[in-house]
């Protein structure tokens, strides 16, 4: 893992095509404006501190950049019609556990989602070591998702952080 | 050390079952962002109770998960832990008091 920032996952809404999407910011108060941005009004939906980073082969020193993650959600098993669920499936005797790389596009207005080399690179890097043959790490992208508003999946970033005390 | 041995000292409380995994390290961190850099088969010292944390320790494959000052994981919290095999245990004390006791113990 390398090149780590710390800051802020923070997610949009446009109130007027009612896509969602989400950024990360460096700043040490992330930003709440609302704005247009072509045929988007963008309004302030929420926001949990979060970290992006990088990966780095410690055999050959290639990089791979994770820019396009905004964060990784552990899949609750909520669908069994939702493609996320579906990789975790058919794996008898093993302790699967699938995690969603979640890109900005939410919605997936774009086409985009994140890329294959950084799906790759965090499949082996969230396995490395493993001792247990029995247990395995499935990382896969968010364009598999059935649905973002019935999904049930926990989203790996400080989200009441202050309730602590 | 395993985590079973950890416990027989009578140091701490249990919220599952133990189990038998190595302990490798000790780390101490309060927010789900930094824990998903650690590597697998450390102790993890948190005052956080929440489902976050849970499903961050079983991405890196942690030990064990102490909660320090008392802190106190909820049902639901419990049972993910339980599916993905982390032993829960809690400690009444700060969190200066529980790293301090963990290298009494042998933790290292």
């Amino acid at each position: 893992m390398t090149s780590v920032r710390n800051g802020y996952l923070v997610v949009e809404g446009c109130f007027h095509c009612r896509q969602r999407t989400s950024f990360f910011s460096g700043e040490p108060v992330p930003p709440q404006d609302d704005y247009r941005e072509g045929d988007h009004f963008w309004s302030y939906l929420g926001s949990s501190q979060a970290s992006k980073f990088d990966l780095r082969c410690e055999g050959c020193s290639r990089e791979v950049p994770l820019d396009d993650v905004m964060a990784l959600m552990l899949c609750m098993r909520c669908d069994p019609d939702c493609g996320v669920y579906k990789a975790g499936s058919g794996r008898a005797g093993e302790k699967t556990w699938v995690y969603v790389a979640l890109c900005a596009d939410t919605s997936h207005a774009s086409r985009r989602c994140v890329s294959a080399p950084g799906i790759k690179a965090l499949n082996e890097y969230f396995n490395r070591g493993n001792q247990d043959g029995h247990r395995k790490i499935i990382v896969v992208s968010c364009e598999r998702r059935k649905n973002v508003d019935t999904c049930e999946g926990v989203v790996l970033a400080d989200v009441g952080l202050t309730d602590i005390y | 050390m395993k985590v079973s041995e950890l416990v027989k000292q009578g140091v701490f409380k249990t919220f599952n079952d133990p189990g038998d995994k190595e302990i490798h390290g000790v780390y101490i961190s309060d927010m789900v962002s930094d824990i998903i850099g650690i590597g697998p088969g450390n102790l993890l010292v948190t005052l956080q109770t929440h489902k976050n944390l849970i499903a961050a320790a079983n991405l890196v494959d942690v030990a064990a998960i102490v909660f320090s000052r008392g802190k106190m994981p909820t049902d639901d919290v419990i049972a993910l832990a339980n599916k993905a095999g982390i032993a829960l245990l809690g400690f009444e004390g700060d969190t200066w008091t529980l790293a301090k006791k963990l290298y009494e113990l042998g933790v290292r």
